[in-house]
């Protein structure tokens, strides 16, 4: 059972590295090159706000997860492993 | 004013170089394109030609349109060496139908996933001035920013604020400019309403019917009263006649239509009218004939690409051949490339309605 959610979380973080690559045209990035735990906002990938607001549309698109309250949710969108576990955590309520 | 550099995105690639060795070559078959199932040709800018890696980091958002007018225009103040530091620089961008393929996919976004989902990034893009403005942000101009978005002589209507703005001294220089993209709406369009040349060639000369092949792609020129030893050329007038205005000979007479003896006419003809017969009125036995529509597509914007080859020959003090020859009315056309005196070039577009409009370009020095 926890390898089985092992593998989820695994194969999350990579659908979402994907995704992030493709609809915020990271040219020069590839998913593979993204860490698990690399801050994505400023110093780390250099995500700015509206990167933020397209996450959120992606997170609503793809795993069909709306975030309310963007200024308060901060800690979900500090990397690819927050933005996973927030996926994996909220799709089981769905 | 005078055109101190030039800059340009085509199907056929990037540079005024390039464009030069597209007019050197001639004609060269357009991709094939699908629109609902059926075959059809565009002139389209490849991907490729706009993947400026080190110009285009800090607009890794912005779309084909865009992308292709800060490309023309960072290439047309690079071509007049001109350096822009503290310099009072303005942007006018024209475009017939602006960011139309992005406007499209996010009418599409709002269909596929509601509007409370669609992406910022792709309304953002789709704002008519985001050409402009990407412009501005890439080349850090920080001057007057306007985009010009009409039907018919777009082009012109910004050449000539452009002329405003520097009599006005409110600029040194300006970024003038036309931009235009092809997308899957415009091509339907295209082919429900104007006559597909079924071969990809356009027949300039043919005039009725007159066949289209679309075309994409973006010219700007850096304008500016200063006259250096590398300018390509004066652009010493932009006229637009209005049809209210057509029946009024005196209105004709004070604006010198059709009297002002030109070295040579470059003609619009690209099929975007579906009779082009009105520009029988404007060609004449004793001038020759030039429209290099062939070389970069149909486009309500081709005016700047025609202004493109005119500027190139005033600096050059040489004729280049029409790219397509085929001549029914036996029109005194340029047939061979060679060196010319060349003091003064009118290119020459029609509106749907016959208004007409002209700019006139004359040698330096």
């Amino acid at each position: 059972m926890q390898k089985d959610n092992a593998q989820e979380l695994a194969q999350t973080r990579k659908t979402l590295k994907e995704l992030l690559v493709k609809e915020l045209s990271l040219e020069d990035i590839n998913p593979e090159d993204i860490k698990d735990d690399e801050v994505l906002f400023v110093e780390g990938l250099g995500l700015d706000s509206l990167d933020a607001v397209e996450i959120v549309v992606l997170l609503q698109r793809n795993f069909g997860l709306e975030v309310k309250d963007l200024e308060n949710r901060r800690d979900i969108f500090y990397s690819i492993d927050t933005l996973a576990k927030y996926i994996y955590e909220n799709r089981k309520n769905i | 004013m005078n055109i101190l550099g030039i800059g340009i995105v085509f199907s056929r690639g990037r540079g005024i170089d390039c464009f030069e060795k597209a007019l050197q070559e001639g004609w060269r078959a357009p991709s094939e394109v699908e629109i609902k199932g059926k075959k059809s040709f565009a002139y389209q800018v490849d991907p490729q030609t706009i993947s400026d890696k080190t110009l285009l980091k800090k607009m890794r958002r912005a779309d084909k349109l865009s992308r292709m007018a800060v490309l023309a225009a960072a290439d047309a103040l690079n071509n007049s060496g001109i350096e822009i530091t503290n310099k009072k620089i303005g942007i006018i961008t024209s475009t017939a139908f602006g960011a139309h393929v992005t406007t499209f996919d996010f009418l599409n976004d709002i269909l596929d996933h509601g509007e409370a989902n669609v992406s910022p990034t792709t309304f953002s893009n789709s704002v008519h001035n985001a050409a402009a403005s990407y412009v501005s942000s890439a080349l850090d101009i920080e001057g007057p920013t306007l985009t010009v978005t009409q039907f018919f002589f777009s082009f012109h209507s910004a050449l000539q604020l452009a002329q405003v703005w520097l009599d006005e001294k409110r600029c040194d220089y300006i970024l003038v400019g036309a931009v235009e993209q092809y997308g899957d709406v415009l091509g339907y369009i295209y082919d429900s309403k104007l006559k597909q040349a079924s071969d990809g060639r356009i027949r300039p000369f043919n005039f009725t019917p007159a066949y289209h092949v679309p075309g994409e792609g973006a010219v700007f020129f850096l304008v500016s009263k200063e006259d250096p030893e590398n300018a390509y050329c004066k652009v010493e007038d932009i006229k637009i006649r209005h049809s209210r205005e057509g029946g009024n000979p005196a209105l004709r007479q004070a604006q010198g239509d059709n009297i002002v003896q030109a070295d040579l006419n470059i003609i619009d003809t690209d099929g975007m009218l579906s009779d082009e017969s009105v520009y029988m009125s404007t060609v004449s036995p004793h001038i020759p004939t030039a429209a290099y529509s062939p070389l970069f597509g149909s486009m309500m914007i081709g005016s700047a690409f025609n202004c493109t080859a005119g500027a190139l020959m005033l600096k050059k003090q040489f004729y280049y051949a029409n790219p397509v020859m085929d001549n029914p009315r036996g029109i005194h056309l340029i047939n061979n490339a060679r060196c010319a005196n060349i003091e003064l070039i009118r290119c020459i577009r029609y509106s749907c309605h016959s208004e007409k409009a002209a700019i006139y370009l004359r040698k330096n020095h």
